[in-house]
């Protein structure tokens, strides 16, 4: 620790900061291996996967919004990679990409839920509709979550809250965003291709 | 003479009689643990089948070497609290010398491998060659093979009957009614239609789990004829205290009589539509 | 060296009390909080060593009042739902509060240095979602059906709607999961000060063995409650989402979910929970151990490694609470092993615990007396985890009376004697007032005694086959006879919530009337009794101070030549050292 104490107050906030939401997230990422868990369980003792007379779960739509999700996080690092450079003026813009990219995701999950409920898969038909809408609403209800993050930093970027002095603010809430990002590459990985 | 209470509750006088009272409480446990009368006080319950008496060992030895090191424990709390008491100079030591963290890692390492190696050896030869040996328990052509379903607030048993196929017109259905023959293998399958539930056979020394959607398994043999409970351990909602079945066990012909005689009845009795009644699976091999 | 910032004190009432950011203030909330439910949950037990004893007998006192319809007399769905909270209600609601919450908020900014948490507002948000949480237990209660009624461990179907409809069991679910927010806020913030704000020269093998156990704990908050949550948000949706995680269709091959599946999650949770509630005791213990026997604490090293050996074996002994529900037997097998290799850092550290106290000398204080008493009981309990470790014994013992008996005397005595000797320790800090021994040590020798005879019998009961949550045991014949240990394990169950009132009436007196306490009554060395004031100001240190030593440096024959006193303070330099210059250079 003898390093870190010997960095400016400002770096040593940053540093706290950053521990604070890792420390988090790691704790976040247990939840999420907890509901895996629960999946993997279910899966290895299904001997047909899906269940006789059940939908097959879509890729492509899924695919597409994979890449949505990426998208939004590539533009919040982006923004946020702006700032610390001092680029103040490019952030609300950013911001905004990222907040669009994830509201189009939800969108397009409303979507996928739909279709599949209209064809006739709901939660109370069994273990396969349980982990599919399961594991994707507690991740939708994520990126909700992040959104709304995501609409507070957009007005206070306005507002010109945000300087590369006090970058670490939206950095750390960048590291939940990208987060949630990286859940839904496994899910995707977990419910849709294996 | 004035006898101050903050001297009688705090100094050594009061440990004395404390420590009196501590060795009279486990003289006594310690006797009605040593001169054990089952089904009695203070005593496992009666040991009916061919190899509880394994398990029972095991919890006597166990509970024998915990017992001293529980006194010695105990001994050395006092002693230090009064010998080393507030007129004793502190030793200054920080217990890092190479031989007090020898002797602390040893008495660790001595416990470990003494109590736990001991559990540990008989436990698994235990499993091995009783508990989890359902081969060897099939392999005998007389053993006996029963279904149950546990559900709220009741046992249900299934005996393959005469042509010995479960789920079949033959077999004997019994509720909360559980009859064997003695010296035989009986080969338990378990399982629930409601909430987990606990299959006991407290006599017989063997317990296992009713699980919805899985099938459990276990096997005993009883020494003794007589009749026995059979409780369920896990709670399962209000009336889980009353879900309690009968063990028979009953001579070798008793039980061929009346397998015979119920396995008539129960074809008598069998109606194609109460689906409710169908509850039984095909065998499940291990 | 000016590490952490003093931010204002705070004028108006809310923001000093209610809504306050000031970790001293949150531990206060916390503690009252936490010793209400324990007054709550100690209630619940009474009833059912009650019912035990006589079981559907109309209830002396509290029947009239809260069991009119039956006159008194508790049914068996009520039982069913006084159980379940017991549990949930001593465990989440406090024992947490009190070890985890009041004691960690206290003591660790004090002992490391700091003038406040790592993140002060997550901790007010801590305490809150803790408040929030406790009021939805209380709402169960309201619900018709009864309140939460599936047992502490929430084993689904029972837990479902197939055992327990009503919104009852809804809301303890849920207050689980809001109760496991708090607990990973305050554990974040716990991980987080430690790292960064300790003292300078306050290195990791400088820290109070207090501070370790909480810091432990915290990090297994953090990885493991979030996996109860999972569980607890799962089971919430079978609730009221219509899922089928962990709801079958029938008895045989699987159409619908896996109970079992749940157990996992459970005790993935479960078993660290145990080690949660235990490793600030231990910390605790054995901190006070060393200052009252005036002795270096035995091994500090030794003792820090065993907690953590501990720590991240409990991650991976959970299967031995599934024994009996059809696990494979390789698997068993390595979870036995596991089992019973905790014990190698376990008794190492009862052994350092003992051999700080050999050759002591040894302060009967209130707060030693709980740690001696601590050391008892868990060296009774820990003996009698064995056979449940052992996959043949546990096939015998498992969900019966003797559990019970284990994990009390274990889990819930221990660290609840570890609370009150942690209660006695800080109260001058807290407060700034002495509490009076002697009421201290009746309340100790009647907690210890009655905890003992409480827990032994349950304990032999369970020894001689009595099954766990059963409202009238004696249904089976071959326990009957069971009826006299019964009896007397409740009037000694009742003697133990009556040897609680001395506590009480010493607490309140104390607070509000006890003498004015000296700055270090105990003669001490650590930061919270030799840097700051009793009670602390505002933000704790005007100076932060700079740290030279270790936290037991007790019984020194060279300091006692050279200063006179038999103990020397971590901050406090010998004549002609220089220690604390380097410190600062570092
Ligand atoms: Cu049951």
């Amino acid at each position: 620790m003898a390093s870190v104490a010997k960095l400016e107050p400002r770096m040593r906030e940053n540093f706290t900061q950053s521990l604070g939401m890792i420390v988090a997230l790691g704790s976040w990422a247990m939840m999420f291996g907890a509901l895996f868990f629960v999946y993997a369980g279910v899966r290895t003792s299904a001997r047909v996967w899906p269940p006789a007379g059940l939908p097959a779960l879509p890729i492509a739509l899924p695919l597409v919004n994979t890449l949505v999700l990426a998208l939004s996080s590539v533009m919040l690092w982006i923004g946020t990679n702006a700032l610390i450079r001092g680029n103040r003026k490019v952030l609300p813009r950013y911001v905004a990409l990222s907040f669009g990219f994830g509201t189009l995701f939800l969108v397009l999950q409303v979507k996928v839920w739909k279709d599949l409920w209209l064809s006739g898969l709901m939660p109370s038909t069994g273990i396969y509709a349980s982990v599919f809408y399961g594991l994707t609403v507690l991740h939708a209800v994520h990126v909700f979550a992040g959104l709304i993050v995501l609409a507070v930093i957009f007005a206070r970027s306005l507002k010109g809250t945000y300087t590369e002095h006090n970058a670490i603010r939206v950095r750390v809430a960048g590291m939940f965003w990208h987060f949630v990002d990286v859940v839904w590459i496994f899910m995707f990985v977990a419910l849709y291709l294996l | 003479m004035k006898i101050s209470p903050r001297k009688w509750l705090g100094a050594r006088r009061a440990l004395l009689p404390a420590l009196a009272g501590f060795a009279v409480a486990l003289t006594t446990a310690g006797l009605s643990l040593a001169k054990p009368q089952p089904g009695t006080g203070i005593s496992l319950p009666v040991d009916a089948s061919a190899d509880g008496h394994r398990i029972d060992w095991l919890i006597g030895v166990t509970n024998a070497i915990t017992a001293v090191l529980f006194v010695a424990m105990t001994a050395w709390i006092f002693i230090a609290a009064i010998k080393h008491g507030e007129k004793h100079t502190a030793k200054y030591d920080h217990g890092t010398s190479k031989r007090s963290m020898f002797i602390a890692l040893g008495m660790a390492g001595s416990v470990f491998v003494v109590v736990d190696g001991n559990l540990f050896v008989n436990s698994t030869m235990d499993l091995e060659t009783v508990y989890h040996n359902f081969k060897e328990a099939e392999k005998d052509p007389n053993s006996v093979l029963i279904e149950v379903n546990g559900h709220q607030w009741a046992w249900d048993f299934r005996y393959a009957g005469p042509d010995g196929k479960f789920n079949t017109k033959d077999d004997i259905v019994r509720l909360n009614d559980m009859r064997i023959p003695v010296d035989t293998p009986i080969v338990i399958e378990v399982a629930s239609t409601d909430v987990i539930h606990s299959f006991n056979l407290p006599n017989m020394r063997t317990k296992v789990d009713a699980v919805p959607g899985q099938i459990n398994k276990i096997w005993f043999k009883a020494k003794m004829t007589g009749e026995f409970d059979i409780g369920c351990a896990q709670h399962c909602g209000t009336n889980h205290y009353k879900m309690k079945a009968l063990l028979t066990v009953l001579s070798k012909e008793e039980y061929a009589k009346w397998a015979k005689e119920t396995s008539a009845i129960s074809e008598r009795a069998y109606d194609e539509k109460d689906e409710s009644a169908h509850w039984g699976w095909d065998w499940k091999d291990i | 060296m000016e590490l952490q910032p003093i931010h204002p004190e705070p004028t108006s009432f809310i923001r000093k009390w209610i809504f306050s950011i000031d970790h001293k203030v949150i531990a206060k909330q916390f503690l009252w909080t936490g010793l209400l439910f324990l007054l709550f949950g100690g209630t619940l037990a009474m009833l059912i060593r009650w019912q035990w004893a006589f079981p559907g007998q109309s209830v002396p006192a509290l029947g009239p009042v809260f069991f009119k319809d039956t006159g008194g007399a508790i049914t068996p769905p009520t039982y069913t739902s006084i159980f379940t909270m017991h549990g949930l209600i001593m465990i989440f609601w406090a024992i947490t509060p009190i070890l985890i919450g009041a004691f960690g908020n206290l003591t660790i900014p004090l002992m490391i240095g700091a003038r406040d948490m790592a993140f002060p507002k997550l901790n007010m948000y801590s305490y809150w979602a803790f408040f929030i949480s406790a009021v939805l237990v209380i709402l169960s209660f309201t619900s018709q059906l009864g309140a939460g009624n599936a047992g502490w461990t929430t084993y689904p179907p029972l837990s479902t709607n197939v055992g327990s409809p009503g919104w009852g069991q809804t809301f303890a679910g849920l207050g689980i999961f809001v109760t496991g927010l708090s607990s990973i806020m305050g554990g974040i913030n716990y991980i987080v000060t430690v790292i960064r704000f300790r003292a300078p020269g306050m290195t990791w093998f400088r820290l109070p063995l207090t501070v370790w156990g909480l810091w432990l704990t915290a990090i297994l908050n953090v990885l493991f409650v979030p996996v109860l949550g999972s569980g607890a948000l799962l089971v919430t949706l079978d609730r009221l989402a219509g899922t089928h995680f962990f709801i079958t269709g029938g008895a045989v091959g699987l159409k619908g979910g896996d109970p079992i599946l749940f157990q996992h999650l459970f005790w993935i949770f479960g078993h660290p929970e145990v080690y949660i509630l235990i490793l600030p005791a231990w910390g605790i213990v054995g901190d006070v151990l060393s200052f009252f026997a005036r002795k270096p604490a035995f091994w500090y090293k030794g003792s820090v490694f065993a907690m953590i050996g501990v720590t991240v074996l409990s991650a991976v002994v959970y299967g031995h609470h599934m024994y009996q529900t059809g696990m494979a037997p390789m698997l068993g097998l390595a979870f036995e092993i596991l089992t019973l290799a905790i014990s190698v850092p376990a008794v190492l550290l009862f052994v350092n615990w003992l051999n700080t106290i050999w050759r002591g000398s040894v302060r009967k204080t209130v707060p030693m007396l709980f740690a001696l008493g601590m050391v008892f009981v868990f060296g009774a309990g820990g003996l009698t985890g064995l056979l449940l470790g052992t996959i043949s014994t546990d096939i015998y013992l498992h969900d019966t009376m003797y559990v019970v008996g284990h994990f009390h005397l274990t889990m819930a005595a221990a660290s609840f004697l570890a609370s009150f000797c942690g209660l006695y320790f800080w109260f001058p800090k807290m407060f700034g007032r002495e509490t009076n021994p002697l009421l201290g040590k009746l309340h100790f020798w009647g907690s210890v005694i009655f905890i003992t005879t409480t827990f032994t019998g349950q304990l032999l009961a369970g020894y001689s086959g009595q099954h766990r949550r059963l409202y009238d045991p004696f249904q089976y014949d071959y326990i009957t006879h069971l009826r006299d240990i019964n009896r007397w394990t409740s009037y000694s169950a009742f003697m133990l919530f009556i040897a609680q009132i001395p506590f009480v009436i010493n607490f309140f007196y104390s607070v509000f009337a006890g003498k004015k306490t000296k700055e270090n009554p105990w003669d001490v060395p650590t930061l919270d009794w030799v840097a700051c004031s009793s009670p602390p100001v505002y933000h704790n240190f005007d100076v932060v101070p700079t740290v030279v030593r270790g936290p037991h440096e007790l019984g020194n024959p060279e300091v006692k030549k050279a200063l006179g006193k038999d103990w020397i303070s971590q901050t406090e330099e010998m004549p002609g050292e220089d220690l604390a210059h380097a410190a600062a250079a570092e």
